[in-house]
């Protein structure tokens, strides 16, 4: 806002002249984020959207990522040591942690070992009481079988627990370090529970987290104010809201315009428009995420390899890498990124080549093929735009006789629709959770990943899930990257899915905000964000 | 041996003629008119003199500025948009879907609503009553809800959106020929044919219909320009015509996210609507002189 | 008068019943369960579904269940919606304040540039004056919505940077709602922000009500023009004239009432028009308000609301241009003849 416009409002509105001095703002920050979130918890989900809203902002972790080493480091645990035979972990927790305060809920005591006993065991029994509130499972969890995984958890004394697992599983604590691991509040579970109102658990979200909830207004933001007893570094900020905005021009210009502090996922050809605006900076990493194109292999026509491999040879990578994501992305060439550890090169993965692709149709004995892409109308870390990958993809298809049809709706019932339908295919991703190579297997392509939703391809191959099997079952990292080349050589083989990009993570935001952090992985965090301006 | 010319004028003019003259001493109607005139020929040939088709992508020229711009080129007159598709061609291919369609709609609630006008006009009572307002609970739903409603039953898409331009716009011809009918029915020279012993079915279209075809096309026209307003906002609101079509408000949405980085992909395809609603209106107001009994 | 009242109170009946049976019968053809069509209850329990076919007069033949269907929907019962499983009425009215405001700030806008503008059209004899100002409303009137208002976005909003273009507020600020309507809202607010929040509104109200002006002020502009045009010719008029009295006072004090009553009709006649484009306005402007909720509602197709939406919005729309029409009635001693012709 200019000073001349203010003096022009003052001029206008006469009246009002006395009170146009310097005005008073409140401290605070606004994020625009890209969609409205599907529930407050995280374990109940796998998309990014809710994730943002709320695993780093509502919730803790009993550990956490630190972001820049790539090492766990402790969070409501202090401290803890895994059994020599690595099937039972001892974790030691804070005393010193308190949950939000909240008009409906009002905490007598500390979090302790009967919160971590809650948040887990709602998850992993079936005869939890609380296990059926969630309409939709626990996605992540069902899909890396922590069920199966963990026999047992033990509370030693109000300060420490042990998990005893059934067999050695090397990416456990990684996953313990996930935005989806949050730690909820038996007591409040207990008080809603009396109340018979025990899906709110998971609306009006009580944590331990930096910020608590205030309010949510769909389909236009979240406010969060300060937990004024948090436990870590006290967040700079009073206030954070997210200005729920889906369309990323409009985020782009809320940025230039001031109504934003930072703005999630700008769009690859936005970011020559930073370049014109001194106030804007561009924040980017590389990511550890996939897009892919998943197939729904249990549907014909689509059950068939040949017609799999048909399509994957019919897609220009490079051409999308061109116009989605305009060197913001590497082309994937298996779906482990090169930020991974566990990452080799792979050529095997199939060419641009529509002429071959014609004839494993025809092979096939398929004409006039016409399958339904369901595309994300928002943009993800993953693909900035799937609705124009999609485009491109059609006019791709075309010149092999395949019609395709685009599918598309607004992101906080696409999942829903998407979990409920007999779809043929969807451009999709996964955004790694932990810098674990595992995380990019077992939660989207193993055979429990099929029942839980979270494998988009429908894709269960028994001899991928043993190679699964035996890398977590071991700590050495060369055997480890040994199985994982194995289970990407039989992707390339069976193409459940075509990965088509590795993509940076981008946030943009104002030069007047400092500190940001933007991760690699995981969801956002704004517990160290500070803007500066006070005044405007 | 030449002629002389006795009176100041040959013959007196029929009134079709006194329209037009009237019609053409209004530069901007004229104007208009061929504005029209050159939209209804591209909505026929426009496809046939597009440089490329609609849908064909260039991916070495994203984004391309219109060849005015020292970026452009002249074989993307007016551009291209984020994947490289030819915004020149798609106007062109476009107006076929909006204009077209526009026309269509209108046809089409203009012969319903001339049919059931006609008859709640030449009726009495109640039945006229009920016929009359039959519709004008749909008159008070502005067309966005039906067309929320509409898409909500039958999904978006360009042929959906027919049904709720149409059904919003029926009711206004209804009314106004309901009305116009009404109105001429009771002067005194229908009056007098009745009094002759013309049939109602002569009456209504030798005696009353001559009178009302004037309100009826100014009508007409006004509703052309409602219905090419209301698709290109579908379109945009992505309710009507869906992503990769060349529906000039499905451009636009299309072009949304390029707003900031590329404007003439939301620039152009909106100059392009302004100019065809506006010379719509010209021909319309100029009409609307002409025809003012004066 | 009250044989008159009770006809349009009548029309008024008729119409809002054709438009629930319009509703009704749409219920039964969207493309999900009926029962989570009507409720918005999605995957209802063995209970909830016995319930709400007890509400709805489910196993009943269709005229009771059309009955029942609107008892529920008269005593305010929308449903709940299908995506946030919140009350429907309780959303649509957290939301229709701020419609109402940015329509009335619009409409007073058009208001009161509008009628001086077609005075002066009607009055100046300076040829380039009637053009430009025709010219402009014929513009004004061909322009569309969505384009105008994402111009002005770029232009103001971007390119500028003078006014805010998304929303009604920085959102910052935390406005107890007690009326809905920000201005007033942010003016009565004890925060101590109460100043600096109330200028912010204003700002994030310039562009979106401009925008929606455009259309109701042009058609202001049209019809006082017209209406002056006719009514500076006639008698009484050039009586006036002839009495020796002021330009000025001839025409506030007996054009200017005369001329105002067609555009008074003309108001009644545009609120449909003028609906959709507040529609639009919104989702442009993010404002948050019926219109954005309801487009939103359409894209996550969430069948309740779009349901509720509709039968509200257009009960508001009916009601208002009925309103409309009496006070037109009320004014004109013209129309009042007709009060008692047939049709």
């Amino acid at each position: 806002m200019s000073q001349f416009s203010i003096r022009l409002l003052c001029f206008t509105f006469g009246l009002l002249l006395i009170a146009c001095g310097q005005q008073k703002v409140p401290s605070g920050l606004v994020y625009c984020s890209e969609g409205n979130p599907e529930t407050f918890n995280p374990q109940l989900v796998t998309s990014g959207t809710t994730i943002d809203a709320t695993s780093h902002q509502i919730y803790s972790r009993l550990v956490d990522y630190d972001a820049q080493t790539g090492q766990i480091v402790p969070a409501l645990a202090s401290d803890w040591q895994m059994a020599a035979d690595g099937l039972s972990y001892r974790f030691n927790l804070r005393s010193d942690v308190r949950f939000h305060h909240s008009p409906h809920f009002i905490p007598t005591r500390v979090f302790n070992a009967d919160d971590v006993l809650f948040s887990f065991n709602r998850v992993i029994q079936e005869n939890h009481p609380y296990h059926f509130v969630s309409r939709t499972g626990y996605p992540f969890f069902q899909s890396i079988g922590l069920d199966k995984l963990v026999r047992q958890i033990e509370k030693v004394n109000d300060y420490q627990v042990i998990f005893h697992l059934n067999h050695a599983d090397a990416s456990f604590l990684a996953n313990l370090a996930t935005d989806f691991a949050i730690i909820q509040s038996q007591e409040y579970a207990n008080q809603l529970w009396k109340q018979k109102t025990p899906e709110r658990i998971d609306s009006d979200a009580i944590g331990t987290g930096p910020y608590q909830l205030a309010k949510y207004v769909k389909n236009d933001h979240i406010r969060y104010r300060r937990h004024e007893f948090y436990w870590g570094p006290a967040p700079k900020t009073d206030v954070l809201v997210f200005d729920i905005t889906p369309r990323s021009s409009r985020r782009l210009a809320k940025l230039i315009t001031g109504d934003c502090d930072v703005s999630a996922l700008p769009k690859a050809g936005e970011l020559p428009v930073i370049n014109e605006h001194a106030e804007l900076r561009l924040e980017q990493q590389a990511g550890l995420n996939v897009a892919y194109w998943a197939f729904n292999t249990q549907k014909p026509p689509l059950d068939d390899v040949r017609v799999r491999r048909a399509l994957s040879h019919a897609v220009d990578r490079q051409n999308i890498l061109r116009a989605v994501y305009q060197d913001t992305a590497v082309e994937a060439t298996g779906i482990l990124p090169p930020a991974s550890w566990a990452y080799q090169p792979n050529d095997s993965l199939s060419d641009y080549n529509p002429a071959k692709a014609e004839a494993l149709l025809k092979e096939a004995g398929i004409k006039d093929l016409a399958i339904d892409l369901w595309a994300m109308p928002v943009a993800r870390t993953y693909n900035p735009n799937a609705l124009k990958t999609a485009e491109l993809i059609q006019a791709d298809l075309a010149n092999i006789g395949v019609h395709v049809n685009i599918v598309s709706y607004d992101w906080s019932v696409f999942t829903q629709k998407l979990n409920q339908s007999d779809y043929d295919s969807v451009l999709i991703g996964w955004n790694a959770d932990n810098s674990d190579p595992d995380n990019f297997f077992t939660p989207t392509l193993s055979c429990d990943s099929v029942i839980s939703g979270s494998n988009r391809s429908k894709w269960c191959h028994p001899d991928f899930d043993q190679i699964l099997r035996l890398a977590t079952a071991t700590m050495d990292r060369s055997e480890r990257t040994e199985l994982y080349q194995q289970a990407e050589a039989i992707l390339a083989e069976d193409v459940p899915l075509i990965s088509l990009a590795h993509a940076k993570r981008l946030a943009l935001k104002r030069t007047d905000v400092t500190e940001t952090r933007v991760t690699p992985f995981g969801g956002i965090s704004f517990a160290d964000l500070k803007p500066m301006k006070v005044l405007r | 041996m030449p002629q002389i010319k006795i009176y100041q004028e040959d013959e007196i003019p029929s009134p079709s003629l006194r329209i037009w003259q009237v019609f053409s001493s209004n530069p901007f109607a004229v104007l208009g008119l061929w504005l029209v005139i050159c939209l209804l020929l591209l909505t026929v040939f426009g496809p046939l003199i597009a440089p490329y088709t609609a849908e064909q992508q260039d991916t070495q020229a994203l984004l391309l500025p219109p060849s005015w711009d020292p970026a452009g080129t002249v074989e993307h007159f007016l551009g291209t948009d984020d994947l490289g598709r030819d915004i020149f061609s798609r106007l062109l291919h476009g107006a076929h879907l909006t204009f077209g369609m526009a026309l269509w709609i209108v046809i089409s609630a203009l012969s319903v609503g001339l049919v059931i006008g006609s008859l709640s006009g030449m009726m009495k009572g109640i039945k006229s009553s009920i016929l009359g307002h039959l519709l004008d609970a749909l008159l008070s739903i502005p067309s966005m809800l039906l067309a929320i409603l509409v898409v909500a039953v039958m999904g978006p898409g360009l042929e959906n959106i027919f049904w709720a331009v149409g059904l919003a716009l029926t009711p206004q011809f209804v009314r106004s020929t309901h009305l116009a009918v009404r109105e001429e029915s009771q002067k005194e020279y229908v009056k007098a044919a009745i009094l002759d012993g013309a049939n109602p079915l002569q009456i209504f279209w030798f005696v009353i219909m001559p009178n009302v075809w004037e309100t009826i096309i100014v009508q007409t026209t006004l509703a052309i320009s409602v219905a090419i307003l209301d698709i290109a906002a579908l379109g945009f609101l992505g309710l009507g015509a869906q992503a990769p079509s060349p529906e000039w408000g499905a451009m636009i949405a299309q072009g949304l996210d390029n707003l900031l980085t590329a404007p003439w992909t939301v620039t152009i395809p909106g100059a392009t609507i302004l100019v065809s609603v506006l010379s719509i209106n010209l021909v319309g107001d100029g009409l609307r002189t002409a025809l003012a009994p004066r | 008068m009250g044989k008159y009242l009770l006809r349009r109170l009548n029309l008024f009946v008729a119409t809002s019943l054709v438009l629930a049976g319009v509703l009704f019968y749409t219920t039964g053809l969207f493309p999900v369960d009926r029962i989570t069509a009507l409720s918005g209850i999605v995957s209802p329990s063995p209970a909830q579904v016995e319930q709400v076919t007890e509400l709805y007069a489910l196993n009943k033949n269709t005229p009771l269940q059309f009955s029942a269907f609107l008892q529920q929907r008269l005593s305010g019962d929308l449903g709940i919606s299908i995506t946030s499983q919140q009350s429907v009425s309780q959303e649509l009215m957290a939301r229709l304040p701020a419609t109402l405001e940015l329509a009335n700030v619009a409409a007073l806008l058009a208001l009161v540039f509008g009628v001086p503008i077609g005075i002066l059209a009607s009055l100046t004899q300076h040829r380039l004056t009637q053009h430009a100002i025709m010219a402009m409303t014929l513009t004004g009137y061909s322009i569309p919505v969505f384009w105008l208002g994402l111009t002005l976005s770029l232009w103001f909003g971007v390119h500028l940077g003078w006014l805010p273009i998304s929303g009604q507020i920085n959102l910052l600020y935390e406005i107890e709602p007690v009326t809905g309507f920000i201005l007033f809202d942010t003016w009565v607010s004890d925060s101590e922000y109460r100043m600096a929040a109330f200028l912010d509104a204003l700002q994030h109200m310039i562009l979106p009500s401009i925008t929606l002006a455009v259309l109701p002020f042009t058609v202001v502009v049209r019809i006082t023009r017209s209406a002056m045009l006719n009514i500076m010719n006639q008698t009484f008029i050039r009586a006036a004239e002839a009495r020796g009295l002021s330009t000025a006072k001839i025409v506030l004090r007996h054009a200017l009432p005369n001329a105002l009553i067609p555009v008074l009709k003309h108001l009644g006649i545009m609120l449909g028009p003028f609906a959709s484009y507040s529609i639009i306005v919104e989702v442009i402007f993010s404002w948050p308000g019926v219109g954005s909720w309801l487009v939103s509602g359409i894209y996550q197709r969430d069948y309740t609301v779009i349901q509720g939406g509709i039968l509200v919005v257009a009960l508001l729309i009916m009601l208002s241009s009925i309103l409309i029409e009496i006070v037109h009635t009320a004014t004109n001693p013209i129309s009042r003849k007709e009060l008692y012709a047939s049709n």
